[in-house]
């Protein structure tokens, strides 16, 4: 009954589209009548194109014209600049530090050590990283004292004259050396592996029993740097209630609030972030760095404290990709079916902790490849040494174990007389496929990739 | 001599965060002209993201996106939003902005319903323009209908919305659960020559085929696979921190740390897969992070296709590659004993 109605309202609205007279006869009074009768939500893509388009970005013409105001473009009256000190040692304890003789210099308003923060330690997932240092160096970047002076040279001064005195402890540098039982701890007491991840599908063993050739390899990475055009920089000010504004080049500034108020001890609604035009973060700009250091100083001086990272601070003092040693071992059909993969992950995780357990998860669960496995074992671990922070980089791991699986990958079609492209559209994941983690897998479009890359390549024309 | 390679490398890559929240929240007010401002927590970090929400929030409510204006990052002002990371911005924020538009269209329609003498449910938004679906000559500008809602009925149209992608936490022993709402993947070609004398590596030719859902924008996919490219060359062939023996960087400054710069450039061209997915804002997902994830591998397996050499570590400088090279030769040597012929080539 219901069925029949509404084919025989539909009829009716297409007629009426068919005729315009009809379709402007629509009743123009409420209560509606049933017109038009599908009352579906519209397609999104019938509505107004803004999507698809390729629309000017509105501060395009603002960089054009070199008019974009970044951090160190902004200017308060009365305002410092901060410097901070560099350990320039990897591992040490701080015997002493002696600023006497900055502050005592003409034009230096304030000295800041780590003694002086509320609460010294922060990070977005283990608040293992001190602000400034205070009785332990743990790599060496990490800064040690601060100053505000009336000029950048004046405070980059000050700097020289804060004595530092330091007992060097033994430094851990390589991952798979701070591994082992004796090996000097990063944190002590806590262990040098400070995070572990592993995902298990099928049965590893049964899948290389099955397997007619078994591959091994090791592959590693470097560490890198983000190196945005912009460094870090931020100002730090306070309105006389008691609130402090900072201007910063955060890529997220509600947690950078949350850490902002957490290390100075303040109620978040005290704490009022702006973030500008960025420029450029890849992943380097996802925490507070000097942030807290700036506000003290600004504190203590009464005046607004602008900070700006040298290029060489943000080398040594931000945060870097992850450099990740890889073992691969992989066990395949005669033709090129991938039955059991094992993967083993060694993350170098710097001195602190900083967003190694998201490097570490995405690591692990993208390390099988974009590949239908039925067996696979991947485990990851991520390690403290005594060097630069090694956190979020544009990719998350991902760029690294991608290196290893397509070089094993190419390496397993060379020894089994297959083409590339051809093994991996044997193995390529396709819509309802099992993820490693169980998840059955959506909107894929690895194989469409594969085979439009190589029809635009070539792949099958330059085939030598 | 000067050989030529080819490399394929393909990846899946997650939007978002592992297994955590990650919400974003937007708010879009209409105002009395039918423009839009669209508040959001995220911060534009040169990605284009700001104008992707702009595009996202006028598709939803029939504007144009320059009558979208965007206020962003600042914590008194806008929304929280977990941030400009883990290319999430397009797909968790964008679904944010696209709810928000959603409810402030929403109070349009039903103000502009009794004008039209229509149910709100038979409107739609688009051109500028309320209509009635199928019946577009039944139409009321937009910009007169919000200024009815708000100097007439005395409901403004300002909608709020939050979004955060649905996951399952994954089993501590095994690893199984839904850490991701949705992945993307790509393919990259690279085509290099090699010196074999030199071991120097020139990447000429790069082709990228990227999965990112709806292109809202084609211009800023575009260039973030351009971008995204130049930090994989980066990561293939030149960019390492490198240690002294007590932990200090030796290179820390951009003379002796080499990236790859608008010279190293090779020719890209771009390709974006067709790609729809339902649970992004009109079906997108994002492509901030991909575009740098396979390059490295596509130029690694190039290099290795041009000389027979595999080079295990990254980067892949002249040094290591003139020694993969040899190696090769030399186990080209050892396997085919007491012949000249060995020693002229790369191993089989």
């Amino acid at each position: 009954m219901n069925d029949k109605l509404r084919v025989t309202e539909k009829e009716l609205t297409q007629e009426a589209l068919r005729d315009p007279t009809e379709a402007l006869r629509v009743p123009v009074v409420t209560p509606p009548v049933p017109y038009p009768i599908e009352t579906l939500v519209p397609e999104v893509r019938q509505q107004t194109p803004a999507v698809g388009q390729r629309a000017t970005r509105p501060d395009g013409r603002l960089h054009g014209l070199g008019q974009t105001r970044y951090i160190d473009d902004l200017t308060f009256p009365g305002m410092l600049h901060a410097k901070i000190k560099r350990a320039g040692i990897a591992s040490a304890l701080i015997k002493r530090i002696d600023t006497s003789e900055a502050e005592a210099m003409p034009g230096v308003m304030a000295v800041l050590t780590g003694r002086e923060i509320p609460v010294n330690s922060f990070g977005p997932s283990l608040q293992d990283q001190p602000v400034l240092c205070d009785e332990r160096v743990f790599h060496a970047g990490d800064g040690v004292a601060a100053v505000a002076a009336v000029t950048e040279q004046i405070a980059l001064e000050a700097l020289e004259k804060i004595k530092v005195e330091y007992e060097p402890l033994p430094a851990v540098l390589d991952p798979l050396e701070a591994m082992k039982d004796d090996a000097p701890k990063v944190h002590p007491p806590a262990s040098n592996i400070y995070s572990h991840k592993i995902i298990k599908k099928g049965d590893l063993e049964k899948g290389f029993a099955e397997s007619d050739h078994i591959f091994e390899a090791r592959f590693s990475t470097q560490m890198v740097e983000h190196v945005p055009l912009e460094p870090h920089a931020s100002i730090g000010m306070w309105d006389s209630n008691g609130r402090l504004t900072v201007y910063s080049s955060l890529g997220r500034i509600t947690l950078g609030r949350t850490d902002i108020a957490r290390t100075l001890r303040l109620p978040i609604n005290r704490v009022h972030v702006v973030a500008t035009i960025v420029g450029g973060n890849f992943g380097g700009k996802n925490e507070i760095t000097q942030e807290p250091v700036v506000a003290l100083l600004a504190k203590k001086t009464g005046r607004p404290v602008k900070a700006v990272y040298s290029r060489g601070e943000e080398f040594t003092s931000s945060t870097t990709r992850h450099p990740i040693i890889m073992d691969y071992k992989t066990g395949v059909s005669r033709d090129g079916r991938i039955l059991a993969r094992q993967v083993k992950l060694y993350l170098d995780g710097g001195a602190y902790c900083s967003w190694s357990e998201t490097t570490l998860g995405k690591a692990c669960i993208l390390s099988p490849g974009p590949y239908n496995i039925e067996n696979v074992e991947a485990e990851a671990f991520v390690i403290y040494t005594n060097k630069t922070v090694t956190g979020a980089m544009r990719g998350f791991g991902a760029p690294q174990v991608c290196f290893a699986y397509e070089s094993h990958m190419d390496d397993i079609a060379k020894a089994l007389g297959i083409d590339p492209l051809e093994i991996r559209l044997r193995n390529a994941f396709s819509e309802g496929s099992i993820s490693p983690t169980g998840q059955v897998l959506h909107s894929v479009v690895v194989r469409e990739s594969l085979e439009r890359a190589a029809e635009r390549y070539g792949w099958q024309e330059s085939q030598s | 001599m000067k050989r030529r390679g080819r490399g394929i490398a393909c990846m899946w890559y997650p939007i978002g965060f592992t297994v955590a929240a990650n919400p974003s929240a937007a708010t879009v007010k209409v105002n009395e002209d039918g423009t839009a401002t669209l508040l959001t927590g995220t911060v534009e970090t040169g990605q284009g993201s700001l104008t992707v929400l702009a595009q996202i929030a006028a598709e939803e409510l029939g504007v144009a996106t320059e009558d979208v204006h965007v206020v962003s990052a600042d914590t008194d002002v806008t929304p929280m939003d977990t941030g400009a990371i883990a290319s999430r911005t397009t797909y968790v924020t964008g679904n944010a902005t696209r709810l928000a538009a959603e409810k402030a269209k929403a109070i349009l329609f039903n103000v502009a319903a009794p004008m039209l003498g229509v149910r709100p449910d038979q409107l739609e938004a688009r051109d500028r323009k309320i209509q009635v679906k199928r019946f577009p000559q039944r139409q009321l500008p937009i910009s007169q209908v919000a200024h009815h809602a708000l100097f007439v009925k005395g409901d403004p149209p300002i909608g709020s919305a939050s979004f955060n992608p649905p996951t399952v936490a994954m089993d501590p022993e095994t690893g199984q659960g839904l850490p991701f709402a949705t992945y993307v993947y790509a393919t990259q070609i690279a085509e290099v020559d090699v010196d074999d004398e030199t071991g120097e590596v020139e990447v000429l030719r790069i082709v990228a085929s990227h999965d990112c859902g709806t292109a809202i924008n084609p211009m800023l996919v575009e260039g973030q696979i351009e971008g995204g490219i130049s930090m994989g060359i980066g990561l293939a062939l030149q960019e390492e921190i490198l240690f002294d023996d007590k932990g200090r960087q030796i290179n820390p400054n951009l003379t002796n740390y080499i990236m790859p710069t608008s010279l190293d450039m090779p020719e890209i061209e771009v390709d974006i897969v067709p790609s729809y997915d339902p649970t992004g804002p009109f079906g997108a997902k994002g492509v901030g992070e991909p575009t740098s994830v396979p390059t490295a591998a596509a130029i690694l397996n190039a290099i290795h296709d041009a000389v027979g050499a595999r080079v295990h570590s990254l980067p892949a400088t002249a040094e290591k590659v003139l020694a993969a090279i040899k190696e090769s030769r030399v186990q080209g040597t050892k396997q085919l004993p007491g012949t000249r012929r060995a020693i002229a080539g790369p191993a089989a």
